[in-house]
């Protein structure tokens, strides 16, 4: 399997590129130098964390809207905004901002992926969010922060699309390695 | 002549040196005759980096040590920067001949005793500049204009944490190497060094490793939180005051993601590990936080992969550390030369050692200049965080009284 991770010039895309490796062959290329062979080459597509705002990154959001029924994808954090932005979704600035931090956050029963009403502690790095409501026909929000009710996970139920607005990558997700694969062994 | 007077008239001379804290072993290194000094820029830097990928010490005094400055750790990520209007060297590289390792006793290592002895010169004079107020920049005001911004920065997402410099300044003629000893024995930090040049001086009383290799293992130890011993009496209530305050406690697990990150660009897949997580040492006027985290390095690793991967090191700059340089580059005025940048030696592409140069003094162009810096927190003001700078830059301006 071919995994292709955009990194967003984040500083923690390598810790995600760590547990990403373990799936496939991975191959890390800079937002600003994907070529179209190369995405076209990959069986998954992985948007990185990184520093703004979707809209900053037009290139991401042009591969995202290309690629989305034909390649299975998947956004961590940013990442998860840009699936949002390309769903028609508002990324909005939140109250409370947080980064390096580790919070409660609760599945519910539209997940594909997850048991229903489960709790898992994740580490967060986000000063933004989804905005609400968020309509889509075909995406679902299917986790939220215990705290402050902000959507935490996007799944697709028509598409293979799953965002997660949390880093299983950081240090303060514990087993962050088994959001990835229950999300890369599902099919839609 | 014995070593003890070979030593005294050393350090008496205007010979170059450069003296090394090693706290593994909890005493001095100085190195001396220098048969190489190489003056680093953007446009020789890899082909220096790939000349060392193949270097390997066999003589106990042989090695390379040296620095990188800040801005030509910035240009090698391709970021630009200030252009600095005094011509001070972006990074140097000096090979020494001899070695002196300074503990109960003195060992000298070298190549020729008779050479050295020969080299050492009669005490020079130093000129005494009267001249000594210490200036500040930026002002309060432009310090707080800079603050604001960034916080905005913050609350946009753009950058997760950012840390501020400020500079001190003064005139004053220094004598190095007394200087740097008189501080040790007030704040022994384990990443101390001094270099004293006839162009430039440094003393530095870093406190932050950021990276030892061994081997084919890489550990960095980054420092992330600090706290006044003023208003915190020992360790364990230090601990506390790390784990109960929000503030130093996210910074810190954002550095530890950070610093992960950093590492996985150079190791195998899955072998950085978190070694100790946020523990504190103490310091002359304060306590740190501080984690070791460590990964096995891909094999054929280069040097200049390493570099590029690690430095400069994200604890001073902030997270994600690309996009935060381009916002400090953006608002700063002052070049940071030696300060952020990172010093050490390297024995061969399994055996160096990387600081990051905070805490420190540079003495160029009849100048002195302390740097220090601190993040900017949405709940905290920028009045609390110029203070904060005080409180770390005291012991060093202290010497510049």
């Amino acid at each position: 399997m071919k995994l292709l991770l955009i990194d967003h010039e984040d500083s923690f895309t390598y810790n995600l590129a760590h547990l990403l490796s373990s799936f496939g062959k991975l191959e890390v290329k800079n937002y600003y130098d994907v070529k179209e062979s190369t995405v076209k080459k990959s069986d998954i597509i992985i948007f990185s964390p990184g520093p703004g705002k979707p809209l900053d990154y037009p290139i991401s959001l042009e591969i995202y809207e290309k690629f989305k029924t034909k390649k299975k994808i998947i956004g961590i954090c940013l990442g998860f905004q840009l699936i949002a932005n390309g769903e028609g979704g508002i990324i909005s600035k939140q109250e409370k901002i947080f980064h390096g931090y580790q919070t409660y956050i609760r599945t519910n029963n539209k997940s594909l992926r997850f048991p229903n009403n489960h709790m898992y502690q994740v580490g967060r790095y986000h000063s933004l969010k989804l905005k609400e409501p968020f309509d889509s026909s075909s995406m679902h929000i299917t986790m939220r922060c215990e705290e402050t009710n902000v959507a935490m996970c996007l799944e697709s139920h028509t598409n293979d699309i799953c965002g997660l607005q949390f880093h299983p990558d950081s240090f303060l997700t514990p087993n962050g390695k088994q959001f990835i694969s229950k999300i890369i062994q599902l099919k839609k | 002549m014995n070593n003890s007077a070979i030593l005294k008239s050393l350090l008496a001379s205007d010979k170059d040196i450069i003296i090394y804290r090693n706290s593994e072993k909890n005493n001095f290194e100085l190195y001396t005759d220098f048969i190489e000094k190489i003056n680093l820029n953007i446009n020789n830097l890899h082909k220096f980096l790939n000349k060392l990928d193949k270097f390997k010490a066999k003589k106990k005094y042989d090695c390379y040590i040296g620095f990188f400055g800040y801005e030509l750790l910035c240009k090698n990520l391709n970021l630009t920067v200030n252009k600095d209007k005094h011509a001070f060297p972006e990074g140097v590289f000096f090979r020494p001949q001899t070695k002196i390792v300074i503990d109960s006793k003195i060992d000298i290592f070298t190549k020729s005793k008779l050479d050295l002895i020969k080299s050492l010169k009669s005490l020079k004079n130093s000129k005494n500049i009267s001249k000594n107020k210490i200036k500040v920049s930026p002002s309060v005001e432009n310090y707080e204009k800079i603050f604001n911004k960034f916080k905005k920065n913050i609350k946009a997402g753009e950058t997760y944490q950012i840390k501020i410099a400020q500079k001190y300044s003064n005139k004053k003629d220094l004598d190095i190497a007394k200087l740097f000893f008189q501080l040790m024995k007030k704040n022994l930090s384990p990443e101390s060094f001094c270099i004293r040049t006839k162009e430039f001086n440094v003393i530095s009383c870093s406190p932050e490793n950021l990276f030892k290799v061994k081997g084919n293992k890489i550990v960095t130890s980054p420092i992330a939180g600090t706290v006044s011993r003023k208003k915190i009496k020992s360790t364990k209530q230090a601990r506390q005051f790390f784990e109960n305050n929000q503030k130093e406690d996210k910074e810190h697990n954002m550095i530890v993601d950070l610093e992960r990150n950093d590492l996985s660009r150079i190791t195998k897949p899955s072998s950085v590990k978190i070694q100790k997580l946020k523990f504190v040492q103490k310091y002359q006027y304060i306590y740190h936080n501080v984690s070791d985290i460590s990964g096995t390095l891909h094999e054929n690793v280069k040097l200049s992969q390493i570099v590029k991967a690690m430095m400069p090191g994200g604890s001073v700059i902030g997270c994600p550390k690309i996009n935060t340089l381009k916002l400090l580059n953006k608002e700063e005025k002052e070049p940071r030369r030696i300060y952020t940048g990172s010093f050490g030696y390297f024995r061969s592409i399994k055996d160096m050692r990387f600081n990051i140069i905070i805490r420190s003094i540079l003495n160029f162009n009849n100048n002195n200049e302390v740097f220090v810096a601190s993040g900017v927190i949405l709940d905290s003001t920028a009045k609390n965080e110029y203070h904060e700078n005080f409180l770390k830059a005291k012991s060093l301006l202290d010497l510049l009284k």
